[in-house]
Parts: structure tokens; sequence; C-alpha cells
């Protein structure tokens, strides 16, 4: 599964920018440190992560994300280019930074995150946009699914020539886009009339940001420091 | 000092020709209810914008007059920031009011409050007490995407009653919600009015005829009456607008003589001989 | 940042996000994924865009759980640049002044993911694109000219399709609308 998931674990319990950088580690050091080894301890760590965090269940949509990759690769760089090594390289690494990202989106609810930002003085604006966005996005995704719906009832024909088939997308997008900015003004009012931006925003729940935390933060950011002196001397 | 004092205001919205107001003057006290209504493009909600000092900072346009609310001119930067979190604004349609930020109900009430930097604790009081009076509070835990219409209404009206504001400005507020769901906001005006002055724009003129101290009648952007809701309501000119709600229009089409009474057992006293 | 803009962007990435389902119900080679944010560039400017760029390469990189996508960010910053000042120059004045922003837009930002998808993912990146990838070099073709033919026919086809399309909106949008945003009447040269 993609997204959250509500079950136990060090991460789960970790304060989200812990479980961020967690995460940056696992695809940084899959880019810097040599392969083949290098990626495939990577991948180990971050399928180790997998199993602490108790979700087993990403790695069902990492392997059906990295299996066309593997297979594109073992073809180009495997036979077409008769360089396995590459090709594994490349694999472990992708499949790192997919498995690894899949367990910070488990371990971190969007809510804890902005909140977590807010704690941390980011700007009212940043916070809000991340939030506001994630909502946004299956709203008008919903509404695009309706748009197409009626628009298929009305008689749209979406076969045909090519250029037929361009055109199509006109009375599609106008309605969902015109909709969209005719809510702009309603939208911005009532936000305005909530006090948004008006000045320091109290945090409803900010995550406990404690020792543990920073010492771990601390330490993958000396690890990658480390990795790229070895990878670069 | 009023609590909000228009003179002689008029507006035009950007690249129009026609003027959406036109010479209006209104006065409203702490702890009065105002009923603004009038036929389909009257100005009705345009009056609400330029009160909340929405127009012209945001839509832009040009505004002439006088237009004062809790001492300022919400509709100057510096004035909107001295009132921000004291004008309570609802629309009509819930899901554009909705903060976007909010994942459960009781951050969603506590959206406002959040925002103007208050303590955590009285964040919480005043979330909880808002979600009773409005009857969420069993809607606490739930994404606010996944509620009704009438039910996200409601937390959103808690979410300004949460932040205790003195102007409260309902453009339409029960439209969306079952006849309980309109019931209760009706009810719940009186006592909003209690901290607060009240103006509500809306055509159902049955039910807050009923509430309102005064009316206002509005046609194509100029006062046509203000007074008692019996006294601008009752004529035949509100019924010749179609603004004068259910009572007055029967009475009128029973054939009898202005003024209309608003209410029903005035009506049948009225119709018996 | 204003009420209206806080509200705007987030919309402009659901479009970016939304129209993907447009895309494959017309089963044509585009993505149409950058409306949104070329649409924000026409109607408000560098600085939102670039934040409506920056903001949907990270939703599709979260909902899609593939963090691959998050390294075409520079991509993305780059069209919303591009339109931006394309916009204001009145790039979108005529129809065919429009294709040839979209042309020369696809071209760009083509030779831009160029070195990405080559050099971090040795050409191996979205199923469609690598297709074309894998039969280049199976004929003959060296991999760095095979990643650079394949995805720059896909970007041509695509950008230019997606400013033909915020050309059409702009030129739709009610009058009442467009006079919120001065900006749009620039990109179409009326102003």
């Amino acid at each position: 599964m993609v997204g959250y998931v509500a079950t136990e674990g060090p991460l789960h319990r970790a304060h989200p920018l812990t479980v961020l950088t967690f995460g940056a580690t696992i695809a940084i050091l899959a880019f810097v440190l040599r392969g083949p080894w290098g990626p495939v301890a990577v991948f180990a760590v971050a399928l180790g992560a997998a199993f602490t965090e108790r979700v087993p269940g990403v790695l069902k949509p990492a392997a059906v994300l990295a299996l066309p990759f593997w297979i594109f690769l073992l073809v180009i760089h495997g036979l077409l280019r008769s360089d396995v090594a590459t090709a594994v390289t490349l694999g472990a690494r992708i499949s790192a930074i997919l498995v690894g990202f899949l367990v910070v989106l488990s371990a971190v609810p969007p809510s804890r995150l902005v909140e977590a930002l807010v704690a941390k003085r980011v700007p009212f604006s940043a916070a809000f946009l991340l939030a506001a966005t994630l909502q946004a996005v299956p709203r008008l995704r919903e509404r695009a699914a309706a748009v197409l719906e009626a628009q298929r009832c009305r008689g749209l024909a979406l076969r045909g020539s090519v250029i037929h088939r361009v055109r199509a997308i006109v009375p599609l997008t106008v309605p969902l886009v015109l909709g969209a900015l005719g809510e702009v003004d309603e939208r911005a009012l009532a936000l305005e009339a909530r006090g948004a931006g008006a000045g320091r925003r109290t945090p409803l729940d900010p995550p406990r940001d404690g020792t543990m935390d920073h010492l771990v933060r601390w330490c993958c950011a000396a690890l990658i420091v480390v990795a790229i002196v070895v990878r670069v001397a | 000092m009023s609590a909000i004092a228009l003179k002689n205001v008029a507006f035009r919205y950007p690249a129009s020709p026609e003027r959406a107001l036109d010479g209006v003057d209104l006065a409203v006290e702490r702890g009065e209810i105002v009923l603004v209504t009038g036929p389909l493009g009257a100005g009705c909600s345009t009056l609400l914008l330029l009160l909340a000092g929405f127009a012209p900072r945001i839509t832009s346009g040009t505004r002439t007059g006088t237009v004062r609310v809790l001492d300022t001119d919400p509709g100057t930067y510096d004035g909107w920031r001295a009132v921000v979190g004291r004008i309570g604004v609802l629309l009509p349609t819930p899901s554009t009011q909705i903060s976007g930020m909010a994942f459960t109900v009781r951050d969603e009430v506590a959206f406002g409050p959040a925002n103007l930097g208050w303590e955590p604790a009285r964040i919480r009081k005043e979330a909880a007490a808002a979600m009773e009076r409005l009857g969420v509070a069993h809607l606490a835990a739930r994404d606010p995407t996944t509620l009704s219409g009438g039910e996200l209404q409601r937390v959103i009206l808690a979410g300004l009653v949460a932040m205790h504001p003195s102007v409260y400005l309902l453009d339409e507020p029960a439209l969306e919600l079952d006849p309980e769901g309109a019931a209760l906001v009706y009810e719940l005006l009186p006592t909003l009015s209690e901290e607060a002055s009240v103006v509500l724009a809306t055509t159902d003129v049955d039910r807050a005829a009923r509430i309102a101290h005064r009316a206002m009648l509005l046609d194509a952007g100029r006062v046509v009456a203000c007074g008692t809701p019996d006294a601008v309501l009752g004529t035949v000119r509100a019924v010749a607008l179609d603004a004068a709600g259910t009572v007055p229009a029967v009475a009128h089409a029973a054939g009898c003589d202005a003024p209309y009474p608003l209410r029903v057992p005035e009506l049948l006293a009225r119709l018996r001989p | 940042m204003s009420p209206r803009l806080l509200v705007l962007i987030p919309l402009a990435v659901g479009i970016n996000l939304a129209m993907g389902q447009f895309a494959s119900a017309i089963s044509l080679p585009v993505y149409l994924d950058t409306v949104g944010t070329i649409l924000v560039a026409a109607l408000t400017g560098l600085v939102p865009a670039l934040i409506t760029g920056l903001l949907s390469q990270v939703v599709t990189t979260v909902v899609s759980g593939n963090s691959i996508w998050i390294a075409f960010l520079p991509v993305q910053l780059y069209v919303a640049a591009f339109a931006a000042v394309a916009a204001r120059a009145g790039a979108f004045r005529g129809i065919w002044r429009t294709v040839g922003t979209g042309l020369l837009l696809g071209a760009t930002a083509a030779l831009l993911s160029w070195p990405i998808a080559y050099l971090a993912f040795g050409g191996v990146t979205a199923t469609g694109v690598t297709a074309v990838t894998t039969v280049l070099t199976a004929i003959g073709f060296p991999l760095r000219w095979a990643v650079l033919a394949a995805s720059a026919s896909t970007d041509l086809l695509d950008k230019t399709a997606t400013v033909l399309l915020v050309r059409g909106l702009l030129v739709a949008l009610p009058r009442r609308t467009a006079a919120r945003f001065p900006l749009a009447e620039r990109a179409l040269g009326r102003a």
C-alpha cells in the first residue's frame, strides 16, 4: 500500500523530520556508494526498515514500480551492453530509493508533518500550501472523472484521428479549469476571514522532537558526509 | 459607536459598467440582527463582501462612501489587520470554505483560533464549546472531506463561533442544510447576537424574519426600504420583488390590504371574517 | 502570500495531476501534467508558477510512491520559468506563435531532462519513453542519443499540446475572472 499505515515502529514514533532525514539518507547513499555492493547494502537497510516498521505491505507496490525498471535495465545494460554490474547497481539504487520512500510515507501521516512544520516556525504559507495541495489533488481528480463522465454522456467521442482526439481535450479541460478558477475568490475569502497568515500560528498537536531524534539526524548527516568523502577520495 | 456604519456607499466591480451597490446607508449596533434581502443580483452578497473588506481589497473594483466596521475600514490593508478574527464570514457553499489544512473536524474548528495565535488550552476549550453549540461534537475525529454538506456547514460555523467574533456576516448560511440543520442555525443566531452584531443576507425570509430585529430590502444595488421586518417585508413592493417571504405573498394573493402580516397566525386572523 | 495565491496554487497542482486522466482517455503519448503550472505562470507570474511546479513534482512523487520523479524537479521549475517569461512576452498571442512557444519549450525541456535520465538512471525512467530508448539502443544507437531522442519526441508533442490548451483557457476566461488576473491579457498579447 502507498501512504500512511497506522502501525508501530521506531520511525512511526520518531519526529517527522527524523523520518524524512532517514529517507533522504537512503536516497543519497544509494547514489553515493559505489556499486554494485553499495546500493545493494542500502537496499537491504531499506528492506529492514520495512520490517521494523511492520509495513511489509509496501514491498508489493515497490515491486510493481521497480519491475519495469529491472526489465529495461537487464535488457539495455545487461543484454545489449553486456554490463550486468551496472544493471544491478542501478536496479538496487532504484529499489532502495523506492522502498525507502514508501516506508517514509507509511510512517508519517500528512497532518503530523504539517504540524511539525508549523511547530518549527516554517512560514504559514509553506505549511498551508503543502496541506492544501494534498487535499486539493484527490478533489480535482474526482472532478476530472466527473467531467469525463458528463462529457461522454453528452456524446464526446474519444476515438478517431489524432487531431480529433487532441481537440477532445478542450471540452474536458475547460470545465475543469474554469470551475476551479471560479471558486478562487470564495475560498480566498473564507481563508482570510479565518485569519490565515495573520500572525504566528499555534501548532495544534506538535509531534515531540526528542534527543534521540536529534541524535539520529546528526548521525545520518555524518554518514552522508563520510560517504561523500570516501567516494571522492 | 455603531459596530457597523455605512454612509452613501457605492461599489462597482472591475470591468463592469453598472454599479453593484449605490447610495447604501446602514448602521448596525451590537446585539442586532439585520436581515438583508432582495431579488437575485440585488447586491446582498456584494454588501457582505464590502463589510468583510474583501471588496475592493481582493476583488478590485471602485468603492465610494464610508465603510466603518468595528471602528476601522476593513477594505484597507491596515484596517483589515486590525480586525482579523473579529469579523466572522459564512458563505453558502461549505465545500469552498473548508480550510484545506485540517485533517479532522476538531482541527478544522480550531483552524481560526490557531491562526490567531491563541494558547493551546484556550483553543481546545473554545473549539469544544463551539462544536457543542453547533451539535457537531460527535464528529470531532472525522475527516472534514467526508462530511455531508449540512454537517460541514455547521462545522464551518463552529469554526467561526470559536473565534468569538464581534460581527457575523452570513451569506445564505442554511442554503445547503436540511430543515433540521437550518432550524438549528437560525435558533442559534439570537444567542450569537448577544455578544455580536449579525448581518444576514438570505432569501429564506420566512425563517430569517422571525429572528431579525431589522430588515433591509435591496433592488439593483439600491436600498428600497430599511426598518423593522414588518415594515419592510409586509409591503406591496417587497411582494412584487418576490422578496417578502411566503406569508405576505399569500396575503397579497388572497386580496388582503398592505401592510401584510409576516406570520401565519396573523394571516389566519386577517383571513377569517 | 495573498490568500488568492494560497488558494490558486493548490488548485493548479490539482489540475496538473488530474489532467493525466484526460491524457489516458484520449490514448495519446502526452502527459499534460504542466497545464496548471503554465496557466499559473500566465495568470500570476514567475514565483507562483515555480511553487506550483515544485509542489506538483513533490505531490506526484508522494502520490505515486515512485520517488524517482523528484529527480526531475529541475525540469518542472524550468517549465514554470520559461512559461512565465514567455507569457510576459505575449507568447500566447496567436495560434502559430503559441505552437512555436510549445515546440521551443518541448525541445529545451527535453534537453534538460536528458542528463537526468541518462546520468542518474542510466536511461531507464518512465516506461513509455524507455521503450523507445530500448528500441533505439537495440538498433545500434549509442545510449545517450537514444535517451535524448526518446524524451524529445514526447516532450515536443506534450508541451505544444499543453501551451495550446492554456491559450484556449486564457481566451475562454469569463470577463470578470480575467479582470482579476491582469497578466492574462499580456500573455495573449492584448495589453
